[in-house]
């Protein structure tokens, strides 16, 4: 489990991106956490800075989107989809629980 | 080489002026992108995403209307490797503006959302790397842009030209203009120097002699005095004439604004160095120009009318004709004009005469202005 911010620091319909060897984007629908990579397959941007729309994020290069609940890009240019990661809140805070394998 | 010319006239400026590259380029510098310049109808980008561009000197310039609802202006320029940002004279961005190139992609706030492999240099500052700003100032329901660092002063340069030719500041609001809608917008070609088409909005000694539709409803415009030549002049309708229309028939609905003073009186004001804004009771003219060369000027010219009037799609088309008629005889004599200013019979210029000599104080501004 990787510790990602306080609950209060991702705001309705925003995204927080947690840094490193394989950068992860925590996205706010409503209230409802979903974690996903943040490097789209297509071409390396953050989807954190992509635009959400309900569960869908939208690349903001190519205008991939991406389901955040399944991971599946739902049109070209992406092909592949992107990992998902439960996520944990506990006591305020807001973990990942990362995914060894990409989900299908 | 100083002409000695009789009292009655005044030099023009020599016939270079209207066809060399090089002064238009100097144009270019120190006038069109040092000072005010009236860019679009900021009805015309009324909701967020919406674009135009437009080219101010020798740069292409974006107005784009902000999530916020901000209008605001940029360089239309790449900052990663310098391709032109936006190709279409007018579209709506869904949410970015994205460099067709390698895909850098912009708010539409001008900062730096996404580009490939941003993450990976955490050094790029978003802002920093953004479009580059363009000031702009909106004003009689245009939105004006500078691109000078440090713009001059947006009262004393464009509300100022308003208020020195109507003789007070707070006249031209009677008309409402930035709350009028656009009824017709007609856009000319005109193969001729901006400068030819501001001299010509300036005088009326060739009034009685092109225009004779407007001589019919303007009478006094016959013996050649302009409302330029006045301040604070309105010049009065011919008493058979209902309104300013091609044939003298009635008008559209008054201007709220305009006072019994103003009504049935013609004002007509010039911004330099490219708008002309005519003042009617029922509509107004706003004229913006393009300089496109030193031999052509693009010339969009808006019919404004009550929000009423457009909405009830009233025909505007008397009153839309009759100016129309005076810019397309302006614009052949402009045209006609152009030509005979490299010939050897107007080498060192021509003449002003009485009636015109208030062209000269634009020649002293513009002589002025190209010799900082």
């Amino acid at each position: 489990m990787i510790s990602v911010c306080a609950l209060a620091d991702i705001p309705l319909g925003e995204a927080v991106r947690i840094d490193g060897e394989t950068p992860i984007a925590v996205f706010n629908v409503d209230g409802e956490l979903y974690a996903i990579d943040d490097t789209c397959t297509h071409q390396d941007a953050s989807l954190a800075d992509g635009w959400l729309e309900g569960c869908m994020v939208e690349c903001p290069l190519h205008a991939s989107c991406f389901d955040l609940r399944t991971g599946k890009p739902t049109g070209p240019p992406a092909k592949v989809p992107v990992r998902t990661h439960r996520v944990v809140v506990r006591d305020g805070h807001v973990y990942v629980d990362v995914a060894v394998t990409a989900s299908a | 080489m100083t002409v000695s010319l009789p009292p009655s006239l005044l030099a023009t400026l020599p016939g270079h002026y209207y066809t060399d590259p090089s002064i238009f380029t100097l144009e270019q510098e120190r006038v069109f992108e040092s000072m005010w310049f009236a860019v679009v109808r900021s009805a015309d980008l009324a909701t967020p995403g919406k674009f135009e561009t437009v080219e101010v000197g020798r740069e292409s310039v974006l107005i784009v209307r902000g999530r916020d609802g901000a209008l605001r202006a940029f360089l239309n320029v790449c900052r990663h490797r310098g391709a032109k940002l936006c190709v279409e004279p007018s579209g709506e961005a869904k949410r970015s503006l994205q460099c067709p190139y390698h895909a850098w992609t912009y708010g539409l706030d001008g900062k730096l959302i996404a580009a490939p492999n941003l993450t990976k240099m955490p050094d790029i500052d978003r802002v920093e790397y953004g479009l580059v700003p363009v000031h702009l100032k909106e004003w009689l329901g245009y939105a004006w842009v500078c691109l000078a660092d440090t713009p001059p002063s947006f009262e004393d340069t464009v509300i100022g030209a308003a208020r020195d030719r109507l003789g007070d500041t707070e006249m031209i609001n009677h008309w409402e203009v930035d709350e009028l809608d656009v009824g017709r917008r007609i856009v000319y070609d005109v193969k001729a120097n901006w400068k030819l088409i501001i001299e010509n909005f300036m005088e009326c000694y060739h009034c009685a002699t092109i225009h004779p539709e407007l001589t019919e409803v303007l009478p006094e415009f016959a013996d050649g005095y302009a409302a330029q030549y006045y301040v604070g002049h309105g010049a009065k309708f011919a008493d058979e004439a209902q309104g300013f229309t091609v044939d003298g028939r009635e008008g559209l609905d008054r201007i709220g604004g305009v006072g019994e003073d103003e009504d049935r009186k013609y004002y007509a004001i010039t911004v330099n160095p490219q708008v002309f804004i005519n003042l009617v009771p029922d509509h107004v003219i706003f004229h913006r120009m393009f300089p496109a060369a030193a031999d052509r000027t693009i010339v969009v010219c808006d019919w404004l009318y009550t929000k009423q009037v457009v909405a009830s799609g009233r025909d505007v088309s008397h009153s839309v004709e009759l100016f129309h008629r005076v810019n397309q005889q302006d614009f052949d004599a402009c045209e006609r004009c152009q030509p005979a200013m490299s010939s050897r019979a107007y080498a060192r210029g021509g003449v002003l005469v009485p009636s015109e000599h208030h062209i000269a104080a634009f020649h002293e501004w513009l002589t002025g202005r190209l010799a900082r």
